[in-house]
């Protein structure tokens, strides 16, 4: 399990990037290589995840649920599962978002396995570290 | 041996001009060494009488064909090959100079010693060299030269994490025609 704590700022009112957070179409393409697959209610969807390293790339396909919402207190845990497409890996986590006002913290709980998993815990933490900067650096964006 | 006195006209049909890049970053576990063919150039070879001469070379920067990659994760296919090619064109060299002119060259032993200036994307920079003339009449010189030092920002990817080397290896390896 990794966990890693990241903050944001949209310079947004907290309403905005409440609603922004929890509108998934517009919240997963903010992950680099993000896409919504399908909409399958009002807080879950089916995404994948097109990693790219260079001219690999590795996809990940799976689901995004925001499986706790506290309207008074803006935070949202989404819970993210998904498969390695092509290969036995999966990549799950749970994201806790947190907004104040103009942005927010995220509190990110992480389960890779697989051939991601194989280059090592401080490879799958720069590069989700990273990711997830390049997430928050999108998110000041919707 | 010493090279024969004359002019040589050098290119991808008497030899190969080869890029050899690593990995560096957190990812680079990641990522492959690759060697990279330069398809088309052409190099001018004067070699004097008394020793001396001069040596001028100019590749299209559009010309490089990924020949194999080492040591990532998963092998490269043709498909990996041309995207590599398709970044290195569109993201590191963008169609730019590639041009190398000798300031000295002169007689070392099995060769010739080349000092001169080497042109990449506009920027340019002094580089030395060696230049080895085996007694069948092939050519072989190699230089190593960071991409950063001509303003070159190494190729980037994974968020930041994985990174081709900022050292290169550049490699020529020819026979001189014979006339």
């Amino acid at each position: 399990m990794v966990e890693l704590d990241h903050s944001f700022s949209t310079g947004k009112p907290t309403d905005y990037n409440w609603d922004a957070i929890l509108d998934l179409d517009r919240l997963i393409p903010c992950v680099q290589g993000g896409r919504v697959v399908e909409r399958t209610s009002p807080t879950a969807a089916k995404a994948e995840i097109k990693v790219k390293m260079g001219a690999m790339s590795m996809t990940f396909a799976g689901t995004v649920e925001v499986v706790e919402q506290d309207d008074a207190a803006h935070r949202a845990l989404l819970k993210v599962k998904s498969r390695e497409v092509g290969g036995q890996g999966h990549a799950n986590a749970d994201v806790a978002i947190d907004l104040n006002d103009g942005g927010g913290t995220i509190h990110t709980a992480a389960q890779i396995t697989g051939k991601a998993a194989s280059m090592g815990e401080g490879v799958v933490v720069s590069v989700l570290d990273g990711l997830i900067k390049d997430f928050t650096q999108r998110l000041g964006q919707i | 041996m010493a090279i024969p006195p004359g002019s040589y006209t050098l290119g991808p049909t008497d030899g190969t001009l080869t890029v050899r890049t690593g990995k560096a970053g957190a990812a680079a576990k990641a990522g492959h060494n690759l060697v990279i063919e330069v398809t088309r150039w052409e190099a001018a070879l004067e070699v004097g009488k008394g020793g001396g001469g001069s040596v001028a070379l100019t590749a299209d920067a559009r010309s490089l064909a990924v020949r194999s990659g080492s040591g990532g994760m998963g092998s490269l296919g043709d498909e990996e090959k041309a995207s590599i090619a398709q970044s290195i064109d569109d993201d590191v060299l963008k169609g730019g100079t590639i041009a190398f002119r000798s300031s000295a060259v002169d007689a070392a032993p099995g060769g010739l010693r080349v000092q001169g200036d080497l042109d990449l994307l506009g920027a340019t920079r002094p580089v030395a060299f060696d230049l080895d003339a085996g007694d069948d009449g092939r050519l072989t010189g190699s230089i190593r030269f960071k991409q950063s030092d001509w303003g070159i920002k190494p190729f980037s990817a994974l968020f930041g994490t994985l990174k081709v080397a900022d050292e290169v290896e550049v490699d020529v390896d020819a026979k001189l025609p014979v006339d």
